[in-house]
Protein backbone atom coordinates (compact mmCIF):
# COMPACT_ATOMS: atom_id res chain seq x y z
CA UNK A 1 0.00 0.00 0.00
CA UNK A 2 1.73 3.33 -0.77
CA UNK A 3 2.49 6.06 1.59
CA UNK A 4 0.00 8.75 2.76
CA UNK A 5 1.00 12.03 2.31
CA UNK A 6 -2.04 14.04 3.60
CA UNK A 7 -4.36 12.75 5.66
CA UNK A 8 -7.54 14.98 6.96
CA UNK A 9 -9.78 14.05 9.45
CA UNK A 10 -13.32 16.07 10.29
CA UNK A 11 -11.40 19.74 9.44
CA UNK A 12 -13.20 22.49 10.06
CA UNK A 13 -12.99 26.34 10.08
CA UNK A 14 -15.77 28.63 11.34
CA UNK A 15 -15.75 32.63 10.54
CA UNK A 16 -18.13 34.20 12.73
CA UNK A 17 -21.11 32.19 12.09
CA UNK A 18 -20.23 30.75 8.93
CA UNK A 19 -18.91 27.41 8.79
CA UNK A 20 -16.37 27.66 5.82
CA UNK A 21 -15.15 24.00 6.22
CA UNK A 22 -17.37 20.97 7.69
CA UNK A 23 -15.96 18.20 8.74
CA UNK A 24 -13.67 18.21 5.80
CA UNK A 25 -12.14 14.13 5.74
CA UNK A 26 -9.52 13.44 2.35
CA UNK A 27 -6.41 10.98 2.36
CA UNK A 28 -3.72 11.92 -0.33
CA UNK A 29 -1.21 8.32 -1.18
CA UNK A 30 1.62 9.15 -3.12
CA UNK A 31 1.88 9.82 -6.46
CA UNK A 32 -1.98 10.98 -6.74
CA UNK A 33 -3.45 14.03 -8.40
CA UNK A 34 -5.87 15.18 -6.36
CA UNK A 35 -7.99 17.49 -7.87
CA UNK A 36 -10.36 19.85 -5.63
CA UNK A 37 -13.18 20.90 -7.14
CA UNK A 38 -15.55 23.26 -5.98
CA UNK A 39 -17.59 26.27 -7.00
CA UNK A 40 -16.04 29.61 -5.89
CA UNK A 41 -16.16 30.12 -1.90
CA UNK A 42 -16.95 26.59 -1.63
CA UNK A 43 -13.93 26.58 0.87
CA UNK A 44 -11.15 24.89 -1.37
CA UNK A 45 -8.30 28.13 -0.84
CA UNK A 46 -9.12 27.70 3.24
CA UNK A 47 -8.35 24.35 3.51
CA UNK A 48 -5.65 23.93 1.76
CA UNK A 49 -4.30 27.37 3.72
CA UNK A 50 -4.96 24.82 6.42
CA UNK A 51 -2.93 22.46 5.11
CA UNK A 52 -0.10 24.74 4.47
CA UNK A 53 -0.74 26.12 8.31
CA UNK A 54 -1.87 29.94 6.95
CA UNK A 55 -5.02 29.12 9.05
CA UNK A 56 -5.56 27.52 12.18
CA UNK A 57 -8.43 24.68 12.67
CA UNK A 58 -11.14 25.18 14.82
CA UNK A 59 -11.72 20.95 14.81
CA UNK A 60 -10.34 17.84 13.28
CA UNK A 61 -6.87 16.95 12.27
CA UNK A 62 -4.23 16.81 9.90
CA UNK A 63 -1.76 13.96 9.30
CA UNK A 64 1.11 15.05 7.20
CA UNK A 65 4.00 12.61 6.21
CA UNK A 66 2.84 11.14 9.22
CA UNK A 67 2.71 13.76 11.62
CA UNK A 68 -0.21 14.95 13.27
CA UNK A 69 1.70 17.48 16.23
CA UNK A 70 2.71 21.10 16.32
CA UNK A 71 5.77 20.91 16.00
CA UNK A 72 5.95 17.53 13.46
CA UNK A 73 4.23 19.35 10.94
CA UNK A 74 5.82 22.20 10.99
CA UNK A 75 8.58 20.22 10.03
CA UNK A 76 6.63 17.70 7.45
CA UNK A 77 5.57 21.77 5.86
CA UNK A 78 9.78 21.61 4.15
CA UNK A 79 8.74 18.92 2.25
CA UNK A 80 5.63 20.86 0.55
CA UNK A 81 5.75 23.84 -1.97
CA UNK A 82 2.64 25.48 -2.48
CA UNK A 83 0.75 28.12 -4.72
CA UNK A 84 -2.40 30.04 -3.89
CA UNK A 85 -4.67 31.73 -6.40
CA UNK A 86 -2.71 34.69 -7.47
CA UNK A 87 1.39 33.59 -8.05
CA UNK A 88 2.82 34.91 -5.11
CA UNK A 89 6.29 37.10 -6.49
CA UNK A 90 8.42 39.71 -5.27
CA UNK A 91 6.89 42.24 -8.20
CA UNK A 92 10.78 44.03 -7.94
CA UNK A 93 12.74 41.42 -9.01
CA UNK A 94 13.66 39.22 -11.45
CA UNK A 95 12.76 35.32 -12.16
CA UNK A 96 16.39 34.44 -10.68
CA UNK A 97 16.21 36.87 -7.77
CA UNK A 98 13.18 35.49 -6.83
CA UNK A 99 14.23 31.93 -7.00
CA UNK A 100 17.34 33.13 -4.80
CA UNK A 101 15.29 34.35 -2.41
CA UNK A 102 12.98 30.93 -2.02
CA UNK A 103 16.36 29.18 -2.23
CA UNK A 104 17.34 31.45 1.23
CA UNK A 105 14.01 30.72 2.83
CA UNK A 106 13.94 27.25 2.30
CA UNK A 107 17.71 27.02 3.09
CA UNK A 108 18.72 25.27 0.37
CA UNK A 109 21.57 25.49 -2.68
CA UNK A 110 21.14 28.28 -5.47
CA UNK A 111 22.32 25.52 -8.01
CA UNK A 112 19.00 24.34 -9.52
CA UNK A 113 17.83 27.85 -9.78
CA UNK A 114 18.83 28.24 -13.76
CA UNK A 115 17.64 24.10 -14.51
CA UNK A 116 14.14 25.52 -12.74
CA UNK A 117 14.03 28.44 -15.07
CA UNK A 118 14.84 26.10 -18.09
CA UNK A 119 12.02 23.79 -17.33
CA UNK A 120 9.44 26.62 -16.11
CA UNK A 121 10.81 28.16 -19.88
CA UNK A 122 11.78 30.82 -18.09
CA UNK A 123 15.22 31.11 -19.01
CA UNK A 124 15.42 33.93 -21.63
CA UNK A 125 13.79 36.89 -18.99
CA UNK A 126 17.13 38.14 -17.95
CA UNK A 127 16.62 40.80 -15.88
CA UNK A 128 12.87 41.62 -16.57
CA UNK A 129 11.33 42.19 -13.33
CA UNK A 130 8.52 40.09 -12.35
CA UNK A 131 6.00 42.80 -12.66
CA UNK A 132 6.14 42.73 -16.21
CA UNK A 133 5.75 39.02 -16.65
CA UNK A 134 2.64 37.61 -18.22
CA UNK A 135 -0.13 36.16 -16.28
CA UNK A 136 1.63 32.35 -18.06
CA UNK A 137 4.79 33.29 -16.75
CA UNK A 138 4.24 34.04 -13.64
CA UNK A 139 2.55 31.30 -12.70
CA UNK A 140 5.32 28.99 -14.14
CA UNK A 141 7.65 31.25 -12.22
CA UNK A 142 5.34 30.67 -8.82
CA UNK A 143 5.73 27.19 -9.49
CA UNK A 144 9.26 27.07 -10.42
CA UNK A 145 9.03 28.88 -6.78
CA UNK A 146 8.10 26.17 -5.01
CA UNK A 147 10.63 23.49 -6.94
CA UNK A 148 13.53 25.26 -5.55
CA UNK A 149 12.87 23.58 -2.03
CA UNK A 150 12.51 20.04 -3.48
CA UNK A 151 8.82 19.51 -2.68
CA UNK A 152 7.58 15.85 -2.56
CA UNK A 153 4.45 17.67 -2.28
CA UNK A 154 2.88 20.54 -4.28
CA UNK A 155 -0.65 22.44 -3.70
CA UNK A 156 -1.86 24.19 -6.20
CA UNK A 157 -5.06 26.30 -6.11
CA UNK A 158 -6.49 27.17 -9.23
CA UNK A 159 -3.18 26.87 -11.47
CA UNK A 160 -4.84 27.73 -14.67
CA UNK A 161 -6.85 30.60 -13.58
CA UNK A 162 -6.63 33.75 -15.97
CA UNK A 163 -4.58 31.61 -18.10
CA UNK A 164 -5.51 31.44 -21.97
CA UNK A 165 -6.12 27.75 -23.97
CA UNK A 166 -2.33 27.83 -24.72
CA UNK A 167 -1.59 28.59 -21.30
CA UNK A 168 -3.58 26.09 -19.88
CA UNK A 169 -2.11 23.37 -21.59
CA UNK A 170 1.13 24.45 -21.24
CA UNK A 171 0.38 24.37 -16.90
CA UNK A 172 -1.28 20.81 -17.47
CA UNK A 173 1.73 19.57 -19.37
CA UNK A 174 4.26 21.09 -16.77
CA UNK A 175 2.19 19.75 -13.38
CA UNK A 176 2.07 16.08 -15.32
CA UNK A 177 5.43 16.51 -16.14
CA UNK A 178 6.05 17.11 -12.30
CA UNK A 179 4.35 13.83 -11.35
CA UNK A 180 5.80 11.37 -13.49
CA UNK A 181 9.67 13.18 -13.96
CA UNK A 182 9.80 13.96 -10.07
CA UNK A 183 7.18 11.74 -8.24
CA UNK A 184 5.61 14.72 -6.64
CA UNK A 185 2.43 14.55 -5.30
CA UNK A 186 0.13 16.87 -6.17
CA UNK A 187 -3.06 18.47 -4.52
CA UNK A 188 -4.90 20.93 -7.20
CA UNK A 189 -7.76 22.73 -7.33
CA UNK A 190 -10.63 23.93 -10.03
CA UNK A 191 -14.02 25.18 -10.13
CA UNK A 192 -13.75 23.36 -13.28
CA UNK A 193 -14.02 19.17 -12.84
CA UNK A 194 -13.62 19.59 -16.92
CA UNK A 195 -10.49 20.90 -17.10
CA UNK A 196 -9.55 18.64 -13.66
CA UNK A 197 -10.61 15.39 -15.39
CA UNK A 198 -7.57 15.71 -17.81
CA UNK A 199 -5.17 15.56 -15.16
CA UNK A 200 -6.49 14.60 -11.69
CA UNK A 201 -6.45 10.54 -10.66
CA UNK A 202 -8.50 11.49 -7.65
CA UNK A 203 -11.54 13.59 -7.13
CA UNK A 204 -12.74 15.29 -3.72
CA UNK A 205 -15.87 17.20 -4.59
CA UNK A 206 -16.37 20.23 -2.49
CA UNK A 207 -19.73 22.11 -1.83
CA UNK A 208 -20.32 24.47 1.10
CA UNK A 209 -17.42 23.15 3.08
CA UNK A 210 -18.14 19.66 2.49
CA UNK A 211 -16.40 17.10 1.03
CA UNK A 212 -19.99 15.40 -0.87
CA UNK A 213 -18.51 13.10 -3.13
CA UNK A 214 -14.49 11.62 -3.40
CA UNK A 215 -14.05 9.46 -6.18
CA UNK A 216 -11.20 8.23 -8.64
CA UNK A 217 -10.98 8.65 -11.95
CA UNK A 218 -12.18 5.47 -13.06
CA UNK A 219 -15.08 5.83 -11.04
CA UNK A 220 -15.72 9.46 -12.32
CA UNK A 221 -15.61 8.12 -16.11
CA UNK A 222 -18.13 5.31 -15.35
CA UNK A 223 -20.03 8.01 -13.55
CA UNK A 224 -20.02 10.35 -16.39
CA UNK A 225 -19.62 8.27 -19.40
CA UNK A 226 -22.41 7.86 -22.72
CA UNK A 227 -24.87 5.17 -22.83
CA UNK A 228 -27.60 4.28 -24.43
CA UNK A 229 -30.97 4.76 -22.68
CA UNK A 230 -33.52 1.97 -23.99
CA UNK A 231 -37.39 2.33 -22.32
CA UNK A 232 -39.56 -0.64 -23.15
CA UNK A 233 -42.33 -2.37 -21.63
CA UNK A 234 -40.46 -5.83 -22.46
CA UNK A 235 -37.59 -5.70 -20.37
CA UNK A 236 -36.77 -9.35 -20.62
CA UNK A 237 -37.27 -10.11 -24.28
CA UNK A 238 -35.36 -6.99 -25.11
CA UNK A 239 -32.49 -8.58 -23.05
CA UNK A 240 -32.60 -11.86 -24.93
CA UNK A 241 -32.26 -9.33 -27.85
CA UNK A 242 -29.06 -7.42 -26.71
CA UNK A 243 -27.26 -10.70 -25.88
CA UNK A 244 -28.42 -12.01 -29.92
CA UNK A 245 -26.85 -8.80 -31.02
CA UNK A 246 -23.41 -9.84 -28.76
CA UNK A 247 -23.92 -6.68 -26.21
CA UNK A 248 -22.31 -7.68 -23.33
CA UNK A 249 -22.13 -4.27 -21.53
CA UNK A 250 -25.31 -3.14 -20.17
CA UNK A 251 -27.58 -2.59 -17.24
CA UNK A 252 -31.09 -2.95 -16.08
CA UNK A 253 -32.28 -0.22 -13.85
CA UNK A 254 -35.52 -1.06 -13.44
CA UNK A 255 -38.34 -2.51 -15.14
CA UNK A 256 -38.68 -0.56 -18.30
CA UNK A 257 -34.94 0.72 -18.39
CA UNK A 258 -31.80 -0.41 -19.80
CA UNK A 259 -28.81 0.97 -20.08
CA UNK A 260 -26.48 0.30 -22.95
CA UNK A 261 -22.67 1.17 -22.51
CA UNK A 262 -21.26 -0.23 -25.70
CA UNK A 263 -21.93 0.17 -29.43
CA UNK A 264 -23.20 3.54 -29.01
CA UNK A 265 -22.96 4.77 -32.79
CA UNK A 266 -25.31 1.84 -33.92
CA UNK A 267 -28.54 2.76 -31.80
CA UNK A 268 -30.42 2.34 -35.38
CA UNK A 269 -29.50 -0.70 -35.64
CA UNK A 270 -30.11 -1.59 -31.62
CA UNK A 271 -33.78 -0.24 -32.62
CA UNK A 272 -34.37 -2.46 -35.77
CA UNK A 273 -33.69 -5.81 -33.67
CA UNK A 274 -36.01 -4.37 -31.02
CA UNK A 275 -38.47 -3.82 -33.29
CA UNK A 276 -38.21 -6.73 -36.03
CA UNK A 277 -38.38 -9.11 -32.58
CA UNK A 278 -41.74 -7.15 -31.75
CA UNK A 279 -40.34 -5.50 -28.48
CA UNK A 280 -42.20 -2.33 -27.86
CA UNK A 281 -39.53 0.70 -27.74
CA UNK A 282 -40.81 3.73 -25.48
CA UNK A 283 -37.55 5.50 -26.25
CA UNK A 284 -34.42 4.67 -27.35
CA UNK A 285 -31.65 7.53 -27.68
CA UNK A 286 -28.19 8.21 -26.36
CA UNK A 287 -27.42 9.73 -23.33
CA UNK A 288 -24.71 11.55 -21.60
CA UNK A 289 -23.93 13.46 -18.54
CA UNK A 290 -21.02 15.45 -18.99
CA UNK A 291 -19.04 16.47 -15.94
CA UNK A 292 -19.86 19.68 -15.29
CA UNK A 293 -23.43 18.31 -15.33
CA UNK A 294 -22.35 15.78 -13.28
CA UNK A 295 -20.95 18.45 -10.67
CA UNK A 296 -23.83 20.37 -10.85
CA UNK A 297 -26.30 17.41 -10.13
CA UNK A 298 -23.92 16.77 -7.17
CA UNK A 299 -23.68 20.27 -5.50
CA UNK A 300 -27.46 20.50 -6.51
CA UNK A 301 -27.58 22.99 -9.66
CA UNK A 302 -28.87 20.50 -12.17
CA UNK A 303 -30.67 17.45 -11.02
CA UNK A 304 -30.95 15.18 -14.14
CA UNK A 305 -28.36 13.56 -17.25
CA UNK A 306 -28.80 15.16 -20.65
CA UNK A 307 -31.00 12.87 -22.62
CA UNK A 308 -30.35 12.94 -26.82
CA UNK A 309 -33.29 11.27 -28.25
CA UNK A 310 -32.60 10.55 -31.64
CA UNK B 1 16.61 32.41 11.22
CA UNK B 2 19.36 32.96 9.53
CA UNK B 3 18.09 31.49 6.09
CA UNK B 4 14.96 34.40 6.40
CA UNK B 5 17.72 36.81 7.26
CA UNK B 6 19.89 35.56 4.27
CA UNK B 7 16.45 36.12 2.13
CA UNK B 8 15.66 39.11 3.79
CA UNK B 9 19.16 40.61 2.27
CA UNK B 10 18.40 39.55 -1.06
CA UNK B 11 15.17 41.35 -0.56
CA UNK B 12 16.35 44.45 1.59
CA UNK B 13 19.11 45.13 -1.45
CA UNK B 14 17.01 45.20 -4.63
CA UNK B 15 14.16 47.35 -2.66
CA UNK B 16 13.94 50.41 -3.72
CA UNK B 17 12.33 51.54 -0.84
CA UNK B 18 15.78 50.15 1.14
CA UNK B 19 17.85 52.68 -1.19
CA UNK B 20 15.10 55.95 -0.71
CA UNK B 21 15.29 55.41 2.73
CA UNK B 22 19.03 55.31 3.00
CA UNK B 23 19.44 58.38 0.72
CA UNK B 24 17.03 60.54 2.99
CA UNK B 25 18.76 59.58 6.13
CA UNK B 26 21.92 60.90 4.66
CA UNK B 27 20.90 63.73 2.56
CA UNK B 28 18.97 65.37 5.37
CA UNK B 29 21.90 66.56 7.03
CA UNK B 30 23.67 67.92 3.82
CA UNK B 31 20.85 69.84 3.51
CA UNK B 32 20.46 71.36 7.25
CA UNK B 33 24.10 72.28 6.83
CA UNK B 34 23.99 74.54 3.80
CA UNK B 35 20.88 75.96 5.69
CA UNK B 36 22.49 76.77 8.70
CA UNK B 37 25.44 78.04 6.61
CA UNK B 38 23.58 80.71 4.74
CA UNK B 39 21.59 81.15 8.07
CA UNK B 40 24.99 82.08 9.18
CA UNK B 41 25.73 84.27 5.99
CA UNK B 42 22.56 85.94 6.67
CA UNK B 43 23.98 87.19 10.19
CA UNK B 44 22.20 84.91 11.93
CA UNK B 45 23.55 83.02 15.19
CA UNK B 46 23.71 79.22 15.66
CA UNK B 47 22.02 78.49 19.22
CA UNK B 48 22.33 74.79 20.33
CA UNK B 49 19.10 74.86 22.15
CA UNK B 50 17.08 75.82 19.75
CA UNK B 51 19.54 74.32 16.51
CA UNK B 52 20.41 71.00 18.79
CA UNK B 53 23.39 70.77 15.95
CA UNK B 54 25.82 73.74 15.88
CA UNK B 55 28.86 71.97 15.66
CA UNK B 56 30.61 69.13 14.88
CA UNK B 57 30.51 67.89 18.52
CA UNK B 58 26.86 68.27 18.18
CA UNK B 59 26.31 66.56 15.92
CA UNK B 60 25.86 63.19 17.10
CA UNK B 61 22.27 65.07 18.24
CA UNK B 62 21.49 64.53 14.40
CA UNK B 63 18.55 61.85 15.81
CA UNK B 64 17.72 64.25 18.20
CA UNK B 65 17.24 67.05 15.61
CA UNK B 66 15.46 64.77 12.94
CA UNK B 67 13.10 62.49 15.16
CA UNK B 68 10.14 62.91 13.82
CA UNK B 69 11.71 62.36 10.22
CA UNK B 70 13.49 59.56 10.76
CA UNK B 71 10.42 58.11 12.87
CA UNK B 72 8.25 58.87 9.64
CA UNK B 73 10.97 57.75 7.02
CA UNK B 74 11.77 54.35 8.91
CA UNK B 75 7.56 54.23 9.48
CA UNK B 76 7.16 54.37 6.31
CA UNK B 77 9.47 51.95 4.96
CA UNK B 78 8.72 49.22 8.02
CA UNK B 79 5.22 49.61 6.62
CA UNK B 80 6.02 48.75 2.66
CA UNK B 81 8.90 46.48 3.68
CA UNK B 82 6.57 43.92 6.13
CA UNK B 83 2.63 45.01 4.30
CA UNK B 84 3.87 43.91 0.90
CA UNK B 85 4.75 40.26 2.03
CA UNK B 86 0.87 40.07 2.96
CA UNK B 87 -0.01 41.72 0.26
CA UNK B 88 1.82 39.78 -2.22
CA UNK B 89 1.29 36.79 -1.08
CA UNK B 90 4.61 36.10 -0.72
CA UNK B 91 4.46 35.46 3.54
CA UNK B 92 2.64 32.27 2.34
CA UNK B 93 5.95 31.46 0.72
CA UNK B 94 8.14 31.17 3.37
CA UNK B 95 5.58 30.52 6.37
CA UNK B 96 3.95 27.58 3.86
CA UNK B 97 7.93 26.11 4.02
CA UNK B 98 6.88 25.47 8.30
CA UNK B 99 9.25 28.45 8.88
CA UNK B 100 8.13 29.74 12.49
CA UNK B 101 6.27 33.19 12.78
CA UNK B 102 7.97 34.26 15.71
CA UNK B 103 11.20 33.73 13.76
CA UNK B 104 9.98 35.39 10.98
CA UNK B 105 9.02 38.18 13.02
CA UNK B 106 12.06 39.00 14.25
CA UNK B 107 14.31 38.51 10.85
CA UNK B 108 12.01 41.45 10.26
CA UNK B 109 12.57 43.39 13.27
CA UNK B 110 15.65 42.61 12.73
CA UNK B 111 16.18 44.14 9.16
CA UNK B 112 14.39 47.00 10.21
CA UNK B 113 16.60 47.72 13.03
CA UNK B 114 19.80 47.31 10.82
CA UNK B 115 18.13 49.41 8.28
CA UNK B 116 17.79 52.29 11.06
CA UNK B 117 21.18 51.67 12.61
CA UNK B 118 22.95 52.27 9.19
CA UNK B 119 20.40 55.00 8.58
CA UNK B 120 20.93 56.88 11.63
CA UNK B 121 24.75 56.31 11.95
CA UNK B 122 25.03 57.68 8.10
CA UNK B 123 23.26 60.40 8.72
CA UNK B 124 25.15 61.17 12.14
CA UNK B 125 28.53 60.60 10.62
CA UNK B 126 27.86 62.45 8.08
CA UNK B 127 26.48 65.42 10.19
CA UNK B 128 29.49 65.68 12.58
CA UNK B 129 31.65 65.83 9.25
CA UNK B 130 29.54 68.53 7.11
CA UNK B 131 28.98 70.64 10.29
CA UNK B 132 33.00 70.50 11.33
CA UNK B 133 33.65 71.25 7.95
CA UNK B 134 31.19 74.59 8.02
CA UNK B 135 31.75 75.31 11.78
CA UNK B 136 34.55 73.34 13.41
CA UNK B 137 34.42 70.47 15.52
CA UNK B 138 34.23 72.60 18.83
CA UNK B 139 32.83 70.98 21.76
CA UNK B 140 29.29 70.24 23.56
CA UNK B 141 28.87 72.73 26.84
CA UNK B 142 29.59 71.12 29.92
CA UNK B 143 30.62 68.30 28.44
CA UNK B 144 34.48 66.95 29.84
CA UNK B 145 34.92 63.27 28.34
CA UNK B 146 33.34 64.20 24.84
CA UNK B 147 33.75 60.34 23.67
CA UNK B 148 32.17 58.79 26.43
CA UNK B 149 29.42 61.48 25.94
CA UNK B 150 28.74 61.04 22.20
CA UNK B 151 28.81 56.57 22.71
CA UNK B 152 25.91 57.43 24.80
CA UNK B 153 23.96 59.80 23.12
CA UNK B 154 24.08 57.88 20.06
CA UNK B 155 23.36 54.81 22.00
CA UNK B 156 20.72 56.18 23.72
CA UNK B 157 19.42 57.78 21.05
CA UNK B 158 19.17 54.90 18.49
CA UNK B 159 17.62 52.97 21.44
CA UNK B 160 14.98 55.43 21.37
CA UNK B 161 14.25 54.96 17.78
CA UNK B 162 14.33 51.46 17.97
CA UNK B 163 11.64 51.23 20.09
CA UNK B 164 9.46 52.80 18.00
CA UNK B 165 10.62 51.02 15.35
CA UNK B 166 9.58 47.91 17.13
CA UNK B 167 5.92 49.38 17.26
CA UNK B 168 5.96 50.53 13.44
CA UNK B 169 6.62 46.58 13.23
CA UNK B 170 4.03 45.18 15.57
CA UNK B 171 1.37 47.59 13.41
CA UNK B 172 3.06 46.12 10.06
CA UNK B 173 2.08 42.72 11.13
CA UNK B 174 -1.03 43.75 12.84
CA UNK B 175 -2.75 45.47 9.99
CA UNK B 176 -1.37 43.06 6.63
CA UNK B 177 -1.71 45.70 4.83
CA UNK B 178 1.40 48.80 3.69
CA UNK B 179 -1.20 51.26 3.52
CA UNK B 180 -2.86 50.69 6.71
CA UNK B 181 0.29 50.17 8.51
CA UNK B 182 1.12 53.43 7.25
CA UNK B 183 -2.21 55.56 8.51
CA UNK B 184 -1.75 53.61 11.98
CA UNK B 185 2.13 54.46 12.13
CA UNK B 186 1.40 57.92 11.46
CA UNK B 187 -1.00 58.10 13.95
CA UNK B 188 1.05 56.48 16.81
CA UNK B 189 3.90 58.99 15.83
CA UNK B 190 1.97 61.97 16.25
CA UNK B 191 -0.06 60.50 19.29
CA UNK B 192 2.60 59.70 21.16
CA UNK B 193 4.75 62.62 20.44
CA UNK B 194 1.80 65.19 21.24
CA UNK B 195 -0.07 63.61 23.65
CA UNK B 196 2.89 63.69 26.21
CA UNK B 197 3.07 66.96 26.20
CA UNK B 198 -1.02 67.72 27.34
CA UNK B 199 -0.32 64.75 29.52
CA UNK B 200 2.30 67.19 31.23
CA UNK B 201 -0.34 69.80 31.64
CA UNK B 202 -2.87 67.25 33.80
CA UNK B 203 -2.18 66.57 37.54
CA UNK B 204 -3.66 62.88 36.40
CA UNK B 205 -1.96 62.14 33.89
CA UNK B 206 1.72 64.21 34.21
CA UNK B 207 3.53 60.49 35.39
CA UNK B 208 2.56 59.23 32.16
CA UNK B 209 4.22 61.58 29.78
CA UNK B 210 7.61 59.57 30.06
CA UNK B 211 6.18 56.30 29.64
CA UNK B 212 6.27 57.21 25.89
CA UNK B 213 9.82 57.14 24.35
CA UNK B 214 8.97 60.11 21.62
CA UNK B 215 8.81 62.13 25.28
CA UNK B 216 12.26 61.39 25.38
CA UNK B 217 13.32 62.35 21.65
CA UNK B 218 11.01 64.85 21.12
CA UNK B 219 11.01 67.33 24.36
CA UNK B 220 14.22 67.09 26.07
CA UNK B 221 17.98 68.84 25.23
CA UNK B 222 20.36 66.28 24.70
CA UNK B 223 23.07 68.66 25.29
CA UNK B 224 21.81 69.61 29.31
CA UNK B 225 23.02 67.34 31.94
CA UNK B 226 20.25 67.04 33.96
CA UNK B 227 18.82 65.98 30.80
CA UNK B 228 21.64 63.70 30.14
CA UNK B 229 20.64 61.85 33.55
CA UNK B 230 17.68 60.31 32.57
CA UNK B 231 19.48 58.04 29.81
CA UNK B 232 19.07 55.30 31.90
CA UNK B 233 15.49 56.06 32.48
CA UNK B 234 15.12 56.53 28.42
CA UNK B 235 16.89 53.16 27.65
CA UNK B 236 14.49 50.93 30.45
CA UNK B 237 11.40 52.98 28.57
CA UNK B 238 12.76 51.73 25.30
CA UNK B 239 13.25 48.31 26.35
CA UNK B 240 10.37 47.78 27.81
CA UNK B 241 8.12 49.03 24.74
CA UNK B 242 10.31 46.76 22.51
CA UNK B 243 9.77 43.99 25.04
CA UNK B 244 6.15 44.55 25.19
CA UNK B 245 5.38 45.86 21.08
CA UNK B 246 6.97 42.63 20.47
CA UNK B 247 5.40 40.11 23.07
CA UNK B 248 1.95 41.68 21.92
CA UNK B 249 3.00 41.41 18.13
CA UNK B 250 4.11 37.81 18.46
CA UNK B 251 1.33 36.25 19.95
CA UNK B 252 -1.45 38.01 17.55
CA UNK B 253 0.65 37.53 14.77
CA UNK B 254 1.37 33.56 15.54
CA UNK B 255 -2.71 33.52 16.11
CA UNK B 256 -3.29 35.51 13.22
CA UNK B 257 -5.06 33.61 9.75
CA UNK B 258 -2.93 34.42 6.85
CA UNK B 259 -5.24 35.05 3.36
Amino acid sequence: MSETILKTTNVSKVYGKHKVLDKVSIEIKRGMIYGLIGENGAGKSTFMRTIMGLITIDEGNIELFGETDTKGLQQARRKMGQSIETPALYPELTARQNLQVQAANGGVSERKIDELLHLMNLSHTGKKKAKNFSLGMRQRLAIASTLMTNPEFLILDEPTNGLDPSGIVEMREIIQRLVTERGITVLLSSHLLDELSQIATHYGILHDGKIISELSKEELARETRQYIELETTDVQQAVVILDQLGIKDYEVINGTEINIYEQLDDVAAINRALVLAEVNVSRIGTSRQKLEDYFLQLTGGIPHAESVSS
Amino acid sequence: MLNLLAAEKIKLFRSKKFWITLSILCLLPIMQVVNSLFAVRNGEELVQVIDTVVNGATGVLMMEKNGLTILLVIGAFSSFFIGEEFQNGTIRNTLSLGRSRTHYYFSKFVIAALLSFVGVLGMTAIGMTSFTAAFGFGGVAEINNYFSYALKTFGTLYVLILANVSVYVMISFLTKNSSFALIWGFLYTIGTGFLPGIFQQTAHFKQVTYWFTESFLFYLDFAKPADIALYSEMVLVSLVTIVLSSAVGIFLFTRSDIK
